[in-house]
């Protein structure tokens, strides 16, 4: 059995990458099987929180859209794609179909309903997966989508495929993109726990509680841990009954969090005062998974 | 002029500053705040304004009139978005959550058994305060469509941008598709990043993007100062060129509060770098 747990904010800079990756850290401590999952693949940063890549096991490119191209010996000019196209990429030419590649999202529409066969599509390499292992002794698969690339949702799930293709029994942590679009609706399908890290800030909870409805509509279970609570104790009272979710722990600020970035080493292996703390937080964590 | 405010990592200051160049400006200037960041935009939460509906961002949905399908499984077949699962000779499962909206579905289907319907995937919302106008985008929860309502809010702020002197821009983080398309149109874009190790390193990505799109790139560090950062680092990926905003309480404190720095705290250190900050950008 698998249990996989996202970890993801509504909002980004609330210490959703500080959770899951010290999740991961003391999941691997506890001698449990675990991969970590970077479902932010516009800013992927988890392997270095987990201290950098130590060895990659494999990298294989991402072919996440299709390029339509016109032949336009062929073209008839009937306009049919024109028609069909619900992106507004296609313009009129004299030659036939002008594609704007920026606003096209590659689904072939336009290629399935040309009557002439006149457009044929490309693959187009959007990203790349590769799995490695981080200097802790984490295996972390985790994408890289190009600049300005789209279908980020598709990879997160590629990804997640990944992981349970290489994993039979333990644990899955997913380090979400921010926000609640695309991507990040991906991460939370079909996970067995969903944490959001939230900021004692009404930013944050507004994100959060966006976030929640998300959770909802997927039927996926939620928890909270509220970070860096003390920059505004008075409202973190309220965050339960505001947002109807459990807050598992809270963690104070310390700069010794920025430190553990810096020296690429996850809190739970340093010497830090608020260790305890958060690996109290994490337990718990693990107890709430369904 | 249109200045983009952006950077990889999120939560490094984004909001704050687009807000608060927007505050400043707008004390000589008629200046349009656009938020484009249409997860969970905030501008309006620290700007303290409450805003109107000025539209709702439809788009396509698959409707599955079942009487005629012979459950094929071709949709699903074709489907990139995995939201149509057929169980032969039986159902159509439809997971409206997953659906990206590229109607490929209903034009593989041989029996015609699917047709257009929309669904509500944004909002496109209106506020003011004082010569300040404000032009958000909002994804309703549990869409994915992220990217066609930050589309649609960017060509709205475009098709009204002759009415103003300046136009900010408040992107989402991350480099994908919405972010380079609001870099595109810019003039300047302003990268707000912090000196942590995470925020060097997803800066060095965007850096990238504004390369390939050919735009002059302001760095903006956030939170300088905070103990145990990534200095020498961010040294190497910024240079010696970039403006410091520095981390104190008074920012700390006006931003856990739902307010901007710049009103609150016109005195501290962090809100006169932020004034800075403008009076530069405005003599390019
Ligand atoms: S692939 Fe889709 S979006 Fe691109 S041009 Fe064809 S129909 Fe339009
Ligand atoms: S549908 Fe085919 S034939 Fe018709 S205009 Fe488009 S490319 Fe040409
Ligand atoms: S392609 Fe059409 S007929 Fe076939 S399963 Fe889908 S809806 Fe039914
Ligand atoms: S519109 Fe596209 S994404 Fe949505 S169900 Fe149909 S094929 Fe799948």
């Amino acid at each position: 059995m698998i249990k996989e747990i996202v970890v993801a904010s509504g909002k980004g800079g609330t210490g959703k990458t500080f959770i899951s990756s010290n999740l991961a850290y003391l999941i691997h401590s506890l001698g449990e099987n675990i991969i970590a999952v970077d479902a932010d693949v516009e800013a992927p940063d988890l392997i270095l929180a987990l201290g950098g890549e130590k060895k990659r096991f494999w990298t294989e490119d991402y072919y996440g859209s299709f390029r339509p191209v016109v032949d336009y010996s062929k073209c008839a000019k009937c306009w049919k794609c024109l028609n069909y196209c619900r992106f507004g990429a296609i313009k009129k030419s004299d030659r036939g179909p002008l594609i704007d590649y920026s606003k096209c999202e590659g689904f072939g529409v336009c290629a399935v309903v040309c009557p002439s066969k006149a457009i044929s599509l490309t693959r187009v390499k959007t990203g790349v997966i590769y799995m490695a292992e981080s200097e802790s002794g984490i295996k972390v698969i985790t994408g890289d989508l190009e600049l300005g690339g789209g279908s980020s949702g598709r990879l997160v799930y590629e990804l997640k495929q990944r992981s349970r293709k290489f994993l039979k029994e333990g644990y899955v942590v997913v380090d979400s993109a921010p926000g609640i679009g695309c991507p990040v609706i991906s991460s939370i399908s079909g996970a067995d726990l969903l944490v959001i890290a939230i900021e004692p800030t009404p930013q944050s909870i507004k994100g959060a509680c966006r976030l929640l409805e998300v959770a909802r509509s997927l039927r996926v279970k939620a928890v909270s841990v509220v970070n860096k609570y003390d920059l505004n104790p008075a409202i973190v009272d309220k965050i339960e009954s505001m947002l109807e979710v459990e807050v598992v722990g809270r963690i104070p600020y310390s700069d010794e969090v920025v430190e553990s970035y810096t020296a690429m080493t996850p809190l739970l292996a340093t010497k830090s005062s608020i260790k305890e703390t958060v690996e109290e937080v994490l337990n718990k964590i693990l107890g709430e998974v369904p | 002029m249109i200045i983009a405010v952006a950077g990889g990592k999120g939560g490094t200051g984004k909001t704050t500053l687009a807000v608060s160049l927007a505050l400043l400006a707008s004390g000589e200037h008629k200046v349009l705040l656009g938020d484009i960041d249409v997860d969970n935009p905030c501008t309006f939460t620290l700007l303290d304004i409450s805003l109107k509906t000025l539209r709702t961002i439809f788009a396509y949905k698959p409707v599955i009139e079942e009487e005629k399908c012979s459950f094929c499984g071709t949709c699903s077949f074709y489907c990139p978005a995995h939201a149509l699962v057929v169980i032969p000779g039986k159902k159509v499962i439809f997971m409206e959550t997953l659906c990206e909206g590229c109607s490929l579905c209903e034009v593989v289907c041989p029996n015609g058994a699917i047709r257009e319907g929309k669904e509500t995937i944004g909002y496109l919302k209106f506020g003011e305060k004082g010569y300040l106008h404000l032009i958000v985008g909002e994804l309703k929860p549990g869409s994915r469509r992220y990217h066609e309502v930050a589309g649609e809010t960017l060509a709205h702020i475009l098709s009204i941008s002759e009415k103003y002197d300046y136009i900010v821009v408040d992107c989402p983080p991350g480099t994908g598709a919405s972010v380079a398309e609001a870099l595109k149109v810019s003039d300047i874009v302003v990268a707000v990043t912090e000196p942590t190790r995470l925020g060097v390193h997803d800066l060095i990505k965007f850096k990238k993007l504004v390369e390939r799109c050919g735009k002059k790139l302001v760095i903006v560090v956030n939170k300088y100062g905070i103990s145990g950062g990534c200095y020498r680092e961010l040294e190497k990926v910024a240079g010696n060129e970039f403006f410091k905003i520095p981390y104190d309480r008074y920012l700390v404190e006006a931003y856990s509060t739902g307010r901007s720095v710049v009103e609150m705290y016109p005195e501290s250190p962090s809100a006169k770098a932020l004034r800075d900050l403008w009076q530069w950008l405005r003599s390019l």
